[in-house]
């Protein structure tokens, strides 16, 4: 065995001890987690109760027409803890969403975890991750 | 032999940087070394505060999948009837009872990304939950379970301290009406239930659970151990379920999400 071959095995295994314990964040494997993706549009609702927070906002598809995308977030027990309040989105708000989007091509997606964050048009920026 | 331990040296060199390396990168929680040294000792017999469980972030259950024992057939024609929405099984249309705010019940309760406060009290310890903003009282004045009780969501509980660090909770007395964790799984009343939390230092709880049901399972579920972690700066908050907010996200996020793809 050359000394190279040993590298790439460790260098694979390395990989593999890194990216074990990153389990997606919520269970629901109805979202494509590995692969997230930020859309832009604006806000038409911000939905502030249990089980999850929701975003209603609208997005223009590559064809220039309206959709309107519902994304759901963290119940507001763990948003608050993650200094959100109820106002911390309002309709009219321009953003820019990361979220895992459904895997059924429905223009609904998940943003909490460490992936999910809010940009506003003003920089200000919120994230979803706890604890 | 010697040049062979000479070569694997580099080789386990790269593999620590490079696991190292990421680690720090993705530990956003931990991205500013901290000041203080470790965390004070555990107080004795003193469980009180606000605890969060370092699970994944989203629901849980008891055990995983993999380390759940094999069913009695009660248990499997319970099974074959529910439809979740987590785990291998998920599937549109779910009947979790937990969907129309029936009581999450105990222990399925302790898996969830929302804290709990114990509070002591001179013949009891009491467990309030931000989820349903449920109390569930562990009584420590050495009673024994009652005779016949009522069979209920959160069951009956007793506990004791073992040494000064750790407090053991039995409980029984259960309804069959709640599962065991998101991913479904069926419990009778029969259902016995034991804990371990134990208090390692100030700051956290590393908590073991054993479930036993016979009639359910041929053999006990060990949960996995889990870390709890303090809050001090935390309140429970008011979050009842509410069927109707549950029925609103049902029919505008999770109907859209699982639906069939349009052709």
């Amino acid at each position: 065995m050359n000394s190279r071959l040993e590298i790439s095995l460790a260098l694979i295994i390395a990989v593999l001890l890194v990216c074990g314990p990153v389990w997606p964040h919520h269970g629901n494997s109805a979202y494509d987690e590995e692969h997230p993706i930020t859309i832009s549009g604006t806000v038409t609702e911000f939905v502030w109760s249990n089980p999850h927070c929701q975003i209603y906002m609208t997005v223009k598809d590559a064809k220039g027409k309206d959709v309107t995308w519902a994304i759901e977030s963290q119940s507001p027990g763990i948003l608050r803890r993650n200094s959100w309040t109820k106002n911390s989105i309002k309709p009219g708000d321009q953003i820019e969403i990361t979220l895992a989007a459904a895997k059924n091509g429905a223009p609904v997606g998940f943003s909490g975890g460490k992936a999910g964050k809010i940009v506003f048009s003003d920089g200000r920026v919120l994230r979803m991750a706890e604890r | 032999m010697r040049n062979r331990a000479i070569r694997w040296k580099p080789a386990l060199a790269a593999m620590l940087a490079i696991s190292f390396a990421a680690i720090a990168q993705t530990g956003q929680q931990q991205a500013t070394p901290k000041a203080s040294n470790a965390p004070a000792p555990a107080p004795k017999r003193d469980l009180s505060g606000v605890w969060l469980y370092q699970g994944s972030g989203g629901a849980e259950s008891t055990a995983p999948e993999k380390d759940m024992p094999p069913m009695t057939p009660w248990a499997k024609a319970r099974f074959a009837t529910e439809k979740p929405g987590y785990g291998s099984r998920a599937m549109p249309g779910g009947n979790d009872p937990i969907l129309q705010c029936d009581p999450i019940g105990f222990p399925r309760i302790m898996f969830m990304p929302t804290p709990f406060e114990f509070v002591q009290a001179p013949n009891r310890v009491l467990q309030f939950f931000e989820r349903e903003h449920a109390w569930r009282p562990i009584w420590t004045d050495g009673r024994s379970f009652p005779e016949d009780a009522d069979p209920t969501w959160f069951g009956y509980a007793i506990g004791h301290w073992d040494a000064d660090d750790t407090f053991v909770v039995e409980s029984q007395g259960f309804n069959d009406k709640t599962w065991l964790g998101a991913s479904g799984y069926p419990h009778s009343e029969d259902m016995r239930v034991t804990e371990r939390y134990h208090r390692v230092d100030h700051d956290t709880i590393l908590y073991d659970i054993t479930v036993t049901d016979p009639k359910a399972y041929t053999k006990p579920i060990v949960g996995p151990q889990r870390t709890m972690k303090l809050r001090p700066n935390q309140e429970i908050g008011e979050f009842p379920c509410v069927w109707s907010e549950e029925n609103s996200f049902t029919k505008r996020i999770r109907e859209p999400a699982a639906a069939k793809p349009a052709k």
